[in-house]
């Protein structure tokens, strides 16, 4: 069922996740189902309150905040990972689903493509 | 009438300063394309500058610009035929340039 | 005045192998700059749990929303990472 990118990279710093979410864009832009799942030091891209104006970067979680819009399916977060992060409800942005077990998520898709 | 200044812009006609937009400019930019600005083509501009405003980003490809138009404005807009007589070309790249947008990463 | 033995700057994710390089490196007298994707430790719930004095960039924590959990590393902006630099006798870019 439908593509699953999987960002395990973390926000700003190195480029592999921005272009792993400009595949699940091109992807949803085509009406190809596609679903993203945050995981590891990726997880990062779901916190709230993002300032980057002193980094001169474009917000993450402004862009990510698209996605619903360009049809993306869905959006998944490492539970695990997470909280290793310190990331709950508070300071989570709205629309992301707990994974307990990432890889029987990754199962469940006919393609998963790791960002990087 | 006093002539405007037209600001820096790249070789597609984008600005290089997203700070020199003004709707003054947007017409500059617009007659370039022979376009005549009027509500309907504003309601789009100021969709995208909405758009871009929340997102940090331009609808990165046409098909992606007709979808955001829909979910915003529905069917009746959100519609290629729709938006390619309004902004002929690539839609998306040139209601972007006239809005004063970056250039649609993924538009040829 | 080269107060710091050696300025040890790192900018990888906590789960990066250089990151443990770095911790291991560590010794009494050393300094730790934490920079990009290095803050994340200040959030991650092992800390950056260190004995030598813990500095971060001030805009790349805020960039990455954890104000909120920086009290663990003494802020710093630019001019203060250079002054950092030039306090200590070695530095060493992970």
């Amino acid at each position: 069922m439908g593509t699953l990118m999987v960002i395990d990279q973390p926000p700003y710093g190195i480029w592999a996740g921005r272009e792993a979410l400009d595949m699940a864009f091109s992807l949803a832009a085509f009406d190809q189902p596609v679903s993203i799942l945050f995981t590891g030091a990726g997880v990062n891209w779901l916190r709230t309150y993002q300032d980057t104006r002193e980094i001169n970067q474009k917000s993450v979680e402004k862009n990510l905040s698209a996605a619903p819009i360009f049809g993306v399916e869905a959006m998944y977060a490492c539970a695990r990972a997470c909280t290793q992060y310190g990331l709950g409800p508070e300071n989570m942005v709205d629309g992301v689903v707990l994974a307990e077990n990432s890889s029987e998520l990754i199962r469940q898709h006919s393609h998963t493509a790791f960002a990087g | 009438m006093k002539k405007l200044a037209i600001p820096a812009r790249n070789n597609e006609g984008f600005l290089e300063n997203a700070n020199d937009w003004t709707p003054e400019i947007a017409t500059l930019i617009a007659s370039d394309d022979s376009i005549e600005l009027d509500e309907k083509h504003w309601e789009i501009i100021e969709f995208l500058r909405l758009f871009y405003k929340e997102h940090e980003m331009s609808p990165p490809s046409n098909r992606l610009f007709v979808k955001s138009v829909k979910e915003a404005l529905g069917d009746e807009r959100g519609n290629s035929i729709y938006l390619m007589q309004l902004f002929p070309g690539t839609p998306a790249k040139t209601a972007c340039r006239i809005a004063g947008l970056p250039r649609p990463t993924n538009c040829l | 005045m080269t107060d710091i033995h050696t300025l040890h700057i790192l900018n990888k994710t906590p789960e990066h192998p250089r990151s443990k390089a770095c911790r291991d490196a560590l010794r009494p007298g050393d300094a730790l700059l934490l920079i990009e994707s290095a803050v994340l430790a200040l959030a991650a719930q092992s800390g950056p749990e260190s004995d030598v004095p813990v500095y971060a960039l001030a805009s790349d924590i805020v960039a990455r929303g954890l104000g909120q959990c920086a009290r663990e590393a003494s802020l710093v902006d630019f001019p203060a990472m250079v002054d950092l630099t030039t306090r200590a006798q070695n530095v060493i870019s992970w």
